[in-house]
């Protein structure tokens, strides 16, 4: 009996949790957001690997309501502020890591850019206060082959 | 930010510069059967016959029944990656209690019992093998369970405590062979209360296997119910129908012209009438199907050369089919998830769009309507959206290179506010007779995401891959600005993964 109650038990939890609405969801005070790399300033050349680090939370999939959990978005050149109203937007400079990666390999066109992490709950929307890392700034520098 | 080229972790279109592997963070679950080498003396084939068996039967439907990746099988064991550590143990759990089932009438020598150990870590992912500390650590704790259990890391312990309501028993910090620091080593009891009375109950004896079984069986099919609804598989209840009753829904026949090149957009009388798709019918009947157009076959250059994405421009030959005049609606949606087929009831109007789908989702939904229809329902291809999207034209956008109010529902369109579309088919059709293929909501295609065309096939078909961690999204949706409602606009997106704004319409191939 114990066993049923068990499983129905996960079951009826997993129903529940699958409802509840995620919107505003508050993260720990002491959650940082950060880039391992690149660092503030640096110039790269050609696809350059980004690299997210969070500490005092966990990392999980998109649609999982984790307490202290979320997924990585990186933000390109984004001057809009965050809206913690609306999910993190889904285009072309708002990019989303809902499998839980925590890495990605950018390709930007050579100039000036500035890249910046959110950390979106279960259904996509910024914490409350929004756990963002600080905005750097990356120098792309033309690929090497184009400078002859 | 057209130029930005997004590189998905375990995306495998071509070989990453710099010789940097796709990494990525996963739960590992290691599977070994305990005695192996002695049973394998015993008897070659016949304990080979039993651990194919065994890995056919139980352990890969188990491992997708929970969103799992089977990685690779040994000769005696397994590896799988998952995306949540939740679905990763309670797998583990179903896979030891089955085998406590299968165990329970065999004499204790002959018995297969599997180890199996659980870790959390950041691997790289190949086809057909992974690597990394995480592997091998999770290898480690296999090894140091006892047959039959389930050992996990502190690192899925951490992730897991509250979730799955389970037993756990801290082994403390065991030293692995070469890993530097201590691993915390927790046991899972599937049952809450059996902590520190397993081993007293070790000598009890078959009665309770089998009480164990019987419930395992009875717990197993709850949970199929009740925490998987959306499942598809033997349990997509199809309505018992008689394929000759469904004439109301069969494709519409108006035959489109589409070699018709410059053809200037029609504007439809009916366009604000709203999309009447056949009523609700009994149960015992098929279920209303969406409403189709056919699309004649032809030749078309795909791509562009506004985005980095879309280059290079190549020449498709597509064959005839028919796609859906509408995206698929909540009401269309909803048939499918009372029927069982679909994961998840939506909210919202009947005429809205269904949004906030995976691409998973969709194709739960394309099998399901396939099914119920009897007709070879799927999504379309990446080339048969943008032909159908292109109405015959090679312009910007299907009415032309100027941007008009009226024709597309995004966020500096025009006139009408950009908001969540509340109906579909509120703007104009294009040429094919196709209402919001471009702006409104995303909608999914069947193809996996690759950042260029390098390499596209030329007829119409699917580029599908190996590894497919992300799909194709196609016509922008009510959130994005008039870039994205670009007939040759494309992003890609995390397969599993919904979001608000994405929805998708169906095809069918003639």
């Amino acid at each position: 009996m114990r066993i049923i109650s068990c499983v129905a038990l996960a079951a009826a939890i997993a129903l529940h949790s699958g409802a509840a609405n995620s919107q505003g969801k508050s993260a720990p005070k002491d959650a940082k957001l950060y880039f391992i790399t690149p660092h503030d300033g640096q110039k790269v050349r050609g696809g350059f690997w980004v690299r997210f680090g969070l500490r005092n939370m966990g990392v999980t999939h998109a649609g999982d309501e984790y307490q202290n959990a979320g997924h990585h978005h990186l933000l390109v050149d984004v001057n809009e502020p965050i809206d913690s109203k609306e999910p993190i937007p889904q285009d072309k400079s708002h990019l989303h890591f809902g499998a839980g990666q925590t890495e990605t390999l950018l390709e930007l066109p050579p100039g000036t850019h500035t890249l910046q992490l959110v950390l979106g709950d279960a259904k996509h929307y910024p914490f409350e206060p929004p756990v963002v890392s600080d905005k750097i700034t990356v120098r792309v520098r033309p690929p090497a082959s184009a400078r002859k | 930010m057209g130029e930005i080229r997004n590189f998905k972790s375990g995306d495998q279109d071509g070989p990453p510069p710099h010789g940097l592997m796709p990494r990525r963070l996963a739960a590992i679950i290691v599977g070994d059967i305990a005695s192996y080498s002695r049973m394998m003396q015993a008897d070659e084939e016949g304990t080979h016959v039993r651990v194919k068996r065994i890995e056919r039967d139980l352990i890969q439907p188990s491992i997708v029944e929970h969103h799992g990746a089977l990685v690779k099988t040994t000769g005696d064991g397994f590896i799988a990656i998952f995306d949540s550590p939740v679905e990763a143990v309670r797998c583990s759990i179903v896979i030891q209690q089955n085998l406590i089932g299968r165990n329970a009438s065999l004499p204790k020598h002959s018995r297969l019992e599997y180890r199996i150990g659980v870790n959390l870590g950041d691997v790289i992912v190949e086809p057909d093998d992974v690597y990394g500390d995480g592997v091998n650590i999770a290898t480690r704790i296999e090894g140091i369970a006892e047959p039959g259990q389930v050992y996990i890391s502190g690192a899925i312990y951490e992730q897991i405590k509250h979730k799955v309501v389970c037993g756990y028993e801290s082994l403390g910090d065991r030293k692995v062979k070469n890993i530097t620091d201590p691993v915390r080593v927790y046991r899972v009891l599937p049952d809450a209360d059996a902590v520190g009375k397993t081993r007293s109950r070790r000598e009890n004896a078959l009665i309770f296997l089998l009480a164990i079984t019987v419930m395992m069986m009875a717990a197993g099919v709850l949970w199929y119910l009740l925490a998987q609804p959306g499942r598809m598989g033997e349990q997509a209840a199809v309505p018992a129908a008689s394929p000759a009753a469904s004439p109301a829904a069969s494709p519409s026949p108006r035959p489109l012209p589409s070699e018709a090149a410059t053809q200037t957009p029609q504007p439809s009388p009916s366009l604000a009438s709203s999309p009447s798709p056949p009523a609700p019918s009994p149960s015992a009947a098929p279920p209303p199907e969406p409403e189709m157009i056919a699309i004649r076959g032809g030749s078309f250059a795909m791509g562009s050369n506004d985005d980095p994405t879309e280059r290079p421009v190549h020449q498709v030959t597509i064959k005839p089919f028919s796609i859906g005049k509408y995206p698929v609606t909540v009401r269309e949606w909803n048939e499918c998830a009372a029927a069982k087929g679909c994961a998840f009831t939506a909210i919202g109007k009947d005429n809205a769009p269904v949004s906030n789908v995976s691409w998973a989702d969709a194709q739960q939904y394309v099998v399901w309507l396939a099914q119920a229809a009897k007709k070879p329902y799927r999504l379309p291809t990446e080339a048969e959206w943008e032909y159908a999207a292109r109405g015959g034209t090679q312009s910007k956008y299907w009415w032309g290179d100027k941007l008009q109010p009226g024709m597309a529902g995004c966020k500096d369109c025009g006139d009408l506010a950009a908001e969540q579309p509340a109906k579909v088919g509120s703007f104009k059709p294009n040429q094919f007779g196709l209402y919001d293929m471009g702006g409104g909501i995303d909608q999914w295609v069947e193809d996996c995401w690759h950042r260029t065309y390098q390499g596209a096939p030329s007829d119409g078909s699917a580029w599908t891959g190996s590894d497919c961690s992300s799909h194709v999204l196609r016509s922008g949706s009510w959130k994005n600005d008039s870039r994205y409602v670009r007939p040759s606009n494309r992003d890609g997106y995390d397969t599993n993964v919904r979001y608000p704004t994405h929805g998708f319409r169906v095809a069918l191939s003639l």
